[in-house]
C-alpha cells in the first residue's frame, strides 16, 4: 500500500495551493469558480481514495508526521476514513455548484471566498485527521473556524450578517478552549497524541476524569449544535451563508463535533483495573442531552417562516438524534446484559448511518432552497409558493429530500431512524427511560414531517410566488442542477439498500482499533445478527425472539409500486377527462395576495401549545 | 399459498371498506331520525366518482397525490395480519415501519391539499397535520404497549401480545386511551376538524373531484377499517381457533361492531376547535405514556 500519510498531506498541500492561486483571477467569476472546483476535486478524489482503502482494506494505526517545522500525529483509520469521505465528497458537490450560484452575488467580489474555501475543507480534513487534542488539533480547528467566519460574513455590507458572524466567531473559540483545557488538564503536553493523553486520563482519578469528559463533551456540544449551545449559534450562521457554504456547514462541519463526541467517549477512555470509566453515566446525560435536542430543534423549526432558518433549526433536530444515539450506545455497551450491549453496536451504526444520510439530504436541501434563492431573491416562505411548475426539477430534488429526512419509508432517513428507534425500543424490556426516549424521537419524525410539508408546501405548491416575487422565475442553470441530481441519486441509494451500509460501517468499527467497542463489532456475528434478506436489515437478539425488528426498504418500495399501479389503472378506469380550472374560494372571490394561506397560521394550535419550547417566530 | 394471505388481506379490505362505511352512514341517519342510504351506497358512489370529469390544479403534486394514499394504505393492510394470521409480507416490516407508512398516506392527503393552491384546503392541511403529529405517539405506544410485552417489534408479536396471555392493567388503560383517540383515528366527530364538511367544505379534498376525489375516499375508508382492524386485533382477543377462515370472520365481527361504536360516537357529538382538541390529545400522550411505562414494569 502506497503511503497514505503522504498523499493525505498533498491533498492538504492541494487545497492550500487552491487558496493562493485561484483569488487572483478572481475577477473572472466563472474561471475562479472552475479553478475553484478543480482543486478542491483534485484533493478531493485523493481524500476520497485514502477513506476508500481504510475503510474497506485496512486501517492504518496513528503515525507523527512532519508537516513543516512541526511534528504532528495523524491517525487514518476506518472511523476517520468514513468522515474525511463524506466530507470530501460534499466538498466536491458544493464547489461545483458554487461556480454557477456565486454568479448571483454580483456586488460581492469572490475573492475572499475563493481563498476560504479550500483551507475550510482542509481544516476540516485536519479534524478529523489529527491525533491530538492540542497542537495539531488547534491548527485544524482554526483553519476551520475562522475560514467559515469568513464564509459566513460573505455579505460583509449587511449589519446583521456581520454580527451573527461575529458570535459564531466567539462562540467557535470558546468550545475550543473547552477542548484544549481539558487535554491540559488530563497532563498533556502540546503535541501529544490521543492515545498517550487516554493513558494520562486513566492515572487521574476523582472528580478530574468528569471535569476532563464534561468540558469534551461541552467544547464538541458547541461544534455539533447540542441544545442549548447550538441555538445560539447555528440558526443564525447556517441561514446567512452562502448555500453551498450552508450544505457544508450543516451536512459535514458540525459533524465533526459529533466525530470528536464520538472519538472521545468510544477511544479516549483508559482499560485499566484502577481506573472506571463511568459509561452509563455518560451515556445516559449525552442520551438526555441528544433527546432535548432533537425535540426542541425540530419544534423551532417547524415555527420558522424563512426556508434556511428552518432547515437550520432542523439540522439541530437531526444531530438531535445523532447524539441521541450515541449516548444510547454508550449507556447500552456499558450495561451488564448482553443483548443490551448488542444492541447498542447496533445503536452505533444506525447513528453513523444517520450521520451520512443528514449530510447527503441535509446538503441537498440547503442546495435547493439556495437555487430557489437564486431565482427567487428571496427566502422568505410566506413570498414564495407554486414554483412547482416554474422549478419542475428543483421541486422534484426537494420532494425527495423531504421525504428522506422525515423517515418516511423506503427513502434514506428511515433506516437511519428506524435503527436508532427500534433500539432503544427494544432496550426497553430492561431500561425504561429508553422507552421513553424512543417514543420522543418517534414522535419528533412526525414534526419533522410537519416542518417539511411546510417547507415542500409553501415553496413548491401552493400559491404566492406570483405576488411576492416581482420578477420571472426559471429554473436555475445546469450547473446547479447536476450536483442536485448527483445527490438525490445517492439519497434514494442509501435508503433501498441499507444491509450494504450496515455492513460497511461494522466493518469501520471492527477495524478500527482501540476502541470500546472495537472488539465486540469484530464478534459482532453479521450473518446471525443483523442479517441480509432483500436488501434489508433486521436485529435479532438471541435470548429473545428469532426476528425481532425488521426494515426491508426494497420490499416495501416493490408492494407500494404494485399497489400504485393498481391504483393508476383504476383512476383511469373509469374513463375521466382532465380540465384545468382555476381555484374555487366559494364562488365569491378569485385566489389573490390577500385571502392566500399565510406562515402565521400554519400549525397554529400546536405553535401555541408549544410556545414555551422558544425560537418563536416574531410578526 | 404464503403470497396469497397478503393478497387476500388487502382484497378483504379493499372489498369491505365501503361497507363499513355504508354501516356508518346507515347509522348516522337512524340516529339522526332519518332513513340513510342503502348499504352499498359508498361502492356506487366510488364507480359514479371514477367516471366524472377531473378538475385540475395543473400540477402533478395534485394528480400523484390521490394515487400515493391510496397505494401507501393498501401497502399497509397487506403486510397488517388479520386473523392473527402473519401474511407473507408480514415479515419483512415492523411495528415502526407501520407507523411511517402510515404517515406516508397522511403526507399525500397534506401533498394533495398543498398542491391544490386552496386556503381552505391549507387550512384543513394545516389542521390534519397537527392532528397527525398529536395521535401519532397514541398509535405508536398502542403498538410499542404489545411490543414491549412480546419483546419483540415484529408485527405479528406485537398485535397478538395480549391473545398469547397477560392483559394488565397497561393494557387496560391503553383500552382507554385508544377509545377516545378512536374518533380522531377515524377523523370523525368530534375530531373531523381537518374535513369539517360544513365549517371548511371537506378541508384537503375541497379542489378534488372525480377519480381524484374516489380515491382519497377510499383512502380514508381503508385507513378507518385499518384502525377498527387494529383495535379488534390488540384490545378484544377473543378466538384463536387456527382456522383461518373462522379467525378473519371473528375479527370481521369485531370490526363491525367498532364501527357501530364509531357511528354512535360520532353522530352524537359536536365538533371540537382544533385548539381544544390539541389539549385533549396531549392528555392522551401522557395517559399512554403511563400505560407504556406500567408495562416496562410488568404491570
Amino acid at each position: 500500500m502506497s503511503d497514505l500519510y503522504g498523499k493525505l498531506i498533498l491533498a492538504m498541500a492541494i487545497l492550500l495551493c487552491s487558496a493562493v492561486v485561484v483569488p487572483f483571477i478572481a475577477e473572472k467569476r466563472k474561471l475562479a469558480g472552475w479553478l475553484n472546483f478543480i482543486f478542491v476535486a483534485v484533493a478531493g478524489a485523493i481524500l476520497l481514495s485514502i477513506s476508500y482503502s481504510v475503510i474497506f482494506v485496512k486501517s492504518l494505526p496513528s503515525r507523527l508526521v512532519s508537516v513543516g517545522p512541526l511534528d504532528i500525529y495523524f491517525l487514518l483509520d476506518g472511523f476517520s476514513g468514513f468522515f474525511l469521505g463524506i466530507i470530501s465528497l460534499m466538498a466536491i458537490v458544493s464547489a461545483f455548484y458554487s461556480i454557477e450560484y456565486m454568479e448571483h452575488y454580483g456586488d460581492y467580489g469572490l475573492r475572499s471566498y475563493y481563498a476560504n474555501y479550500p483551507i475550510f475543507v482542509l481544516g476540516m480534513a485536519g479534524i478529523v485527521t489529527v491525533d491530538d487534542l492540542t497542537t495539531g488539533f488547534s491548527i485544524a480547528w482554526q483553519a476551520m473556524t475562522i475560514t467559515s467566519y469568513f464564509l459566513v460574513r460573505f455579505e460583509h455590507r449587511k449589519k446583521e450578517i456581520v454580527k451573527a458572524a461575529n458570535k459564531y466567531l466567539v462562540l467557535m473559540e470558546l468550545a475550543w478552549l473547552f477542548i484544549v483545557i481539558a487535554a491540559l488538564a488530563a497532563g498533556s503536553s502540546m503535541g501529544d497524541s490521543v492515545h498517550s493523553v487516554t493513558r494520562l486520563i486513566g492515572e487521574t482519578g476523582g472528580a478530574l476524569p468528569y471535569l476532563i469528559y464534561g468540558l469534551v463533551f461541552l467544547g464538541f456540544g458547541f461544534k455539533a449544535a447540542v441544545f442549548p449551545f447550538g441555538q445560539m449559534w447555528l440558526p443564525d450562521a447556517h441561514s446567512i451563508a452562502p448555500s453551498p457554504i450552508s450544505a457544508l456547514l450543516s451536512g459535514v462541519m458540525i459533524k465533526t463535533g459529533v466525530y470528536g463526541i464520538i472519538r472521545s467517549f468510544f477511544w479516549m477512555v483508559p482499560h485499566s483495573d484502577t481506573f472506571h470509566f463511568s459509561g452509563a453515566f455518560w451515556g445516559a446525560l449525552i442520551a438526555s442531552f441528544g433527546v432535548v435536542t432533537l425535540f426542541i430543534g425540530t419544534v423551532q423549526s417547524m415555527k420558522q417562516s424563512q426556508s434556511k432558518r428552518l432547515l437550520a433549526y432542523s439540522s439541530i433536530g437531526q444531530v438531535g438524534y445523532i447524539i441521541f444515539g450515541i449516548g444510547a450506545a454508550l449507556f447500552m455497551v456499558n450495561a451488564e446484559s448482553a443483548a443490551l450491549k448488542m444492541l447498542g453496536l447496533i445503536a452505533l451504526v444506525g447513528v453513523v448511518y444517520h450521520i451520512l444520510n443528514h449530510a447527503v439530504f441535509k446538503g441537498l436541501l440547503f442546495l435547493t432552497s439556495g437555487s430557489v434563492l437564486y431565482s427567487t431573491g428571496t427566502k422568505d416562505l410566506n413570498r414564495l409558493g407554486g414554483l412547482i411548475n416554474l422549478m419542475p426539477v428543483t421541486a422534484f430534488v426537494a420532494g425527495i429530500a423531504s421525504l428522506s429526512i422525515s423517515g418516511v419509508p423506503p427513502f434514506s432517513g428511515f433506516v437511519s431512524k428506524w435503527t436508532l428507534v427500534s433500539t432503544s425500543l427494544l432496550a426497553g424490556s430492561e431500561v425504561l427511560f429508553l422507552v421513553i426516549f424512543g417514543i420522543v424521537a418517534l414522535f419528533t419524525s412526525a414534526v419533522t414531517l410537519a416542518c417539511y410539508v411546510k417547507f415542500f408546501g409553501m415553496t413548491f405548491t401552493s400559491a404566492g410566488a406570483e405576488w411576492g416575487v416581482g420578477r420571472e422565475v426559471r429554473e436555475v442553470p445546469a450547473g446547479m442542477l447536476i450536483p442536485k441530481l448527483f445527490l438525490t441519486a445517492l439519497c434514494l441509494l442509501q435508503g433501498l439498500i441499507p444491509f450494504f451500509y450496515f455492513q460497511t460501517i461494522i466493518g469501520i468499527f471492527a477495524g478500527s482499533g482501540g476502541s470500546l467497542i472495537s472488539a465486540a463489532f469484530r464478534n459482532l456475528n453479521v450473518q446471525g445478527h443483523v442479517f441480509n434478506s432483500a436488501m434489508g436489515v433486521s436485529v435479532g437478539i438471541p435470548g429473545l425472539s428469532a426476528v425481532s425488528s425488521i426494515a426491508v426498504p426494497a420490499v416495501l418500495l416493490a408492494v407500494f409500486a404494485a399497489a400504485f399501479v393498481v391504483v393508476a389503472f383504476l383512476r383511469k378506469s373509469g374513463g375521466s377527462k382532465e380540465r384545468e380550472v382555476p381555484t374555487w374560494l366559494c364562488g365569491y372571490q378569485d385566489l389573490h395576495d390577500k385571502n392566500r394561506y399565510r406562515d402565521k397560521s400554519m400549525f397554529a394550535a400546536l405553535k401555541n401549545l408549544l410556545y414555551w419550547t422558544g425560537g418563536n417566530v416574531k410578526e | 399459498m404464503d403470497i396469497l394471505t397478503a393478497v387476500i388481506n388487502a382484497l378483504i379490505f379493499l372489498a369491505l371498506a365501503p361497507f363499513f362505511e355504508g354501516v356508518i352512514r346507515r347509522l348516522y341517519a337512524r340516529v339522526q331520525s332519518r332513513k340513510g342510504p342503502p348499504l352499498i351506497q359508498p361502492y356506487l358512489d366510488l364507480l359514479k366518482l371514477l367516471g366524472k370529469e377531473t378538475l385540475s390544479a395543473g400540477n402533478w403534486a395534485f394528480r400523484i397525490a390521490p394515487m400515493m394514499a391510496l397505494a401507501s394504505i393498501i401497502t399497509v393492510v397487506s403486510i397488517m395480519p388479520l386473523g392473527y394470521r402473519a401474511g407473507y409480507l408480514t415479515q419483512y416490516g415492523d411495528i415502526i415501519t407501520v407507523i411511517y407508512l402510515l404517515m406516508l398516506g397522511g403526507v399525500s392527503v397534506l401533498l394533495g391539499a398543498l398542491s391544490s393552491k386552496n386556503t381552505y384546503a391549507m387550512l384543513g392541511a394545516s389542521r390534519e397535520m397537527v392532528t397527525m403529529i398529536m395521535i401519532e405517539p397514541v398509535l405508536a405506544m398502542t403498538l410499542i404497549l404489545g411490543a414491549l410485552k412480546a419483546k419483540s417489534l415484529a408485527i405479528d408479536a406485537s398485535l397478538s401480545s395480549s391473545l398469547n396471555g397477560a392483559y394488565g392493567i397497561s393494557m387496560v388503560l391503553m383500552l382507554v386511551v385508544f377509545l377516545m383517540a378512536l374518533q380522531a383515528f377515524v377523523a370523525r366527530q368530534p375530531f373531523d376538524i381537518a374535513e369539517a364538511e360544513v365549517e371548511i367544505m371537506e378541508g384537503p379534498f375541497i379542489e378534488y373531484s372525480g377519480p381524484g376525489l374516489a380515491l382519497f375516499k377510499y383512502y380514508m375508508m381503508i385507513k378507518q377499517m385499518f384502525y377498527a382492524a387494529l383495535f379488534a386485533a390488540v384490545f378484544v382477543p377473543l378466538v384463536n381457533t387456527g382456522y383461518y377462515i373462522v379467525d378473519v370472520a371473528v375479527q370481521l365481527v369485531e370490526i363491525l361492531a367498532v364501527f357501530v361504536l364509531i357511528s354512535l360516537l360520532g353522530s352524537t357529538n359536536p365538533r371540537l376547535r382544533i385548539d381544544q382538541a390539541v389539549k385533549y390529545y396531549a392528555v392522551l400522550i401522557f395517559a399512554s405514556l403511563a400505560a407504556v411505562g406500567l408495562t416496562a414494569y410488568g404491570i
